[in-house]
């Protein structure tokens, strides 16, 4: 062991004593530092941002005076994802995906406000996240500063004494080994004071160190790649090509081939198609406006019986209320059944593109980051089902104001004149049927288990990486 | 005496080359073995063979009673080995390479320990804090041969050690080279360096495309006489290009 942690020792030092090395350390560190408090100063704003916008819709929907109650079915709401503590690491599918949605009767509106789109004008920087200087740039760093490690022995002649003074090809890899892991685990700290702050502001401690783990192990996974290589072959040139173009591979090819693949392996329905399909259901159904319509002619008739009487003004309720009440839970029911449709496919679409992570740590890290930071693609069907909830619950809410504190008369005789008008006005105290509705990351223990399978690609990585580095050590000789 | 290094039947092949065939040399303590030959005779091949660098066709390679190809660690342990040009890191002082060298190596450590070892294998106090990247070649060699003294090594492998030194460094290294085995180690020096051998050996061993040709005894022989025997060897030689 002694001898591990000197030949370690002595790298480290032949890396500090190097200029370039340091130099590059250096640039690295304030990048890092830089984009992580870039990132992290963005995201909190974002937080405090959508914090406050998600009150103000909430305030401006109680706010609304006396109405009619459907006219505020159709008034509207808000609801906000705010970003999740992690986010300042990895803002994930946020900046694609848009952050609120507009809430009304009948209709399920798609999330807007994309960073996208907000972030134009910057030509792309504000993209630049501590999580893609760590999955993109900081292997690179590792590939500049290690690939000689082994290279350089042989290069230098300085192979042959070292196993002639008794160290074994094992001991050397060890050591090599435990000064790339130091130089790993020193740029790693930017990531951990992020981390630190992620859980002052609520993250649980298991999903920061998790974030922490993923990133630790994917960068051992370069470590490991980066010592085989350096093993195998003969010059610096050579090694350094193989793992350039290993990293062009692994962080632009393959990615890119996941996702052409996946969507020529599964072709998403046209938005045309699928959207007039669900029109069509959605005729069938009818939205409620029409009580006389006839999907309602035996609601009506229903209704009549349960309350043994003759017409729908002696019913105890409003029937247009009822009939809106009726359609909502329909036209729901098929909304939903579209987007759960929807959701499905995705969700199959990113599990195929994710699988690429077998062929290159960067898909597998990538995913695994999103999952832990609570930016994933499941997070958001999370936010879209969630503000599906909401809707649904005050929308109703409102339909049985309508169907049990109006009256039916006054309800079809408002527009007669301004009194008739004024009798089907609902007091504003019915409003409160809207939730708060407050966007939380799903638990940390969770976030782990969708994790899961991308950790287990970067461990399987890392030990056949490991075994083969091991292995070409063994065999080393001068 | 007890014998410290021993080649049985060693023979090492690459492919259709055989760079050593059957070899039988042994190297006793207080002892020094020079090998002469040609590029490609088969010196570098038996030094590596003994160093574990090579694994052999077939035979053994013996140290202090360990084989090489049975226990690797334990037959290096005893071993010290000065390559043609000792290589070290030239970012670190020569006090500091030796030191990380006698660290690997398991040697004792202390400073002033080291120091003295620097100085008795002729390398100033002031060289010692020097980086190595600005040293000569002797003083290269001097680390190679304080390496090989720290570590305690009961037997010495020397591979052309004396090839590019001045006349002064030379005499020197072999001053301490005889010291060395005086003080009961054994030394195994491949050179070309006729003249040094026979000052320096207590054999001279001739090597010709793998195989040892001829064991002559310095003593018996003056310089001319030896240089007669090297000559008649080489004139037909085929050299066989080591790995």
């Amino acid at each position: 062991m002694s001898n591990v942690l000197s030949i370690a020792r002595e790298e480290s030092r032949l890396w500090l004593r190097s200029r370039l090395a340091l130099f590059a350390l250096l640039i690295f560190a304030v990048l890092l530092a830089a984009v992580s408090i870039a990132t992290s100063l963005r995201m909190s704003e974002e937080h405090r941002e959508r914090s406050e916008q998600q009150a103000l819709a909430e305030e401006t929907f109680l706010s609304q005076p006396d109405r009619h109650p459907h006219r505020m079915v159709h008034y509207g709401h808000y609801v906000f994802r705010t970003p999740p503590p992690l986010a300042m690491i990895d803002p994930g599918v946020d900046s694609v995906t848009g952050q609120s949605i507009f809430l009304e009767g009948h209709r399920q509106n798609t999330a807007m406000f994309a960073d996208a789109r907000a972030g134009a004008d910057l030509g792309g920087f504000e993209g630049l996240t501590a999580a893609l200087v760590y999955q993109l740039f900081v292997p690179l760093l590792l590939i500049a500063i290690g690939h000689g490690v082994f290279i350089r022995e042989r290069e230098e002649n300085t192979l042959a004494p070292l196993l002639a003074q008794g160290v074994t090809g094992n001991e050397l890899y060890a050591g090599k080994w435990i000064a790339l892991a130091g130089v790993t685990l020193a740029l790693l700290l930017p990531l951990a004071i992020v981390s630190a702050a992620a859980v002052v502001r609520g993250e649980t401690l298991l999903a920061s160190f998790g974030v922490i783990g993923l990133y630790a192990l994917y960068l051992f996974v370069w470590c490991g790649l980066i010592l085989l290589v350096s093993a195998m072959v003969r010059s610096r040139a050579l090694s350094l090509g193989i793992l350039a173009l290993f990293w062009l591979a692994s962080a632009l090819i393959v990615p890119r081939m996941a996702v052409e693949s996946a969507v020529s392996a599964m072709p998403a329905p046209g938005k045309i198609e699928t959207d007039l399909r669900m029109q069509a259901e959605l005729r069938e159904v009818g939205d409620g406006h029409n009580a006389g319509a006839p999907q309602f002619m035996q609601l009506r008739a229903n209704l009549l019986v349960q309350y043994d009487v003759e017409r729908v003004e002696d019913l105890p309720v409003n029937f247009r209320g009822v009939v809106s009440e009726v359609a909502e839970a329909d036209v729901t029911e098929v909304m939903n059944r579209f987007a759960e449709e929807r959701m499905e496919f995705e969700v199959r679409q990113a599990r195929f593109a994710e699988s690429f992570g077998w062929l290159s740590p960067v898909v597998a890290v990538s995913a695994g980051s999103r999952a832990l930071s609570g930016t994933d693609l499941a997070t958001h069907h999370r936010f879209l089902r969630e503000a599906e909830d909401v809707r649904f619950d005050f929308v109703q809410g409102l339909n049985r104001v309508h169907a049990e504190q109006l009256a039916y008369n006054d309800d079809i005789n408002r527009s007669l004149n301004e009194e008739a008008n004024r009798r089907t006005r609902m007091s504003a105290e019915n409003w409160n049927v809207l939730d708060e509705f407050s966007f939380q990351p799903a638990a940390a223990d969770e976030r782990l288990a969708r994790a899961g399978t991308p950790l287990g690609m970067l461990s399987a990585w890392l030990l056949l990486l490991t075994a083969g580095g091991v292995g070409a050590a063994r065999r080393m000789q001068p | 005496m007890s014998e410290l290094l021993r080649a049985k039947d060693l023979t090492k092949a690459f492919r259709s080359n055989t760079a050593l065939n059957g070899l039988n040399l042994s190297v006793n303590e207080k002892e020094i073995v020079c090998l002469l030959g040609a590029n490609g005779a088969g010196k570098t091949t038996t030094i590596n063979l003994f160093l574990g660098f090579l694994e052999p066709t077939s035979g053994a390679a013996i140290v202090d009673g360990t084989e090489v190809t049975a226990d690797l660690k334990r037959a290096r342990s005893k071993l010290g080995y000065v390559p043609e040009q000792v290589s070290l890191y030239p970012t670190l002082t020569g006090l500091e390479n030796l030191d990380y060298f006698v660290k690997l190596g398991g040697g004792h450590r202390d400073e002033s320990h080291l120091r003295g070892l620097l100085d008795q294998v002729g390398l100033d106090q002031g060289a010692a804090d020097q980086k190595v990247g600005a040293y000569s070649k002797g003083m290269r060699q001097k680390i190679g041969l304080a390496i090989a003294l720290a570590k305690g090594a009961r037997a010495l492998l020397l591979d052309e050690p004396l090839s590019g030194l001045d006349p002064s460094a030379a005499n020197e290294f072999c001053r301490l080279l005889r010291q060395l085995a005086d003080n009961g180690a054994a030394v195994l020096m491949a050179t070309h360096d006729l003249f040094r051998a026979r000052e320096l050996a207590d054999r001279i061993g001739i090597m010709k495309s793998g195989t040892l040709v001829e064991v002559l005894s310095p003593e018996s022989l003056d310089q001319a006489a030896l240089e007669q025997i090297y000559l008649n060897h080489m004139h037909d030689d085929e050299t066989v290009e080591e790995a």
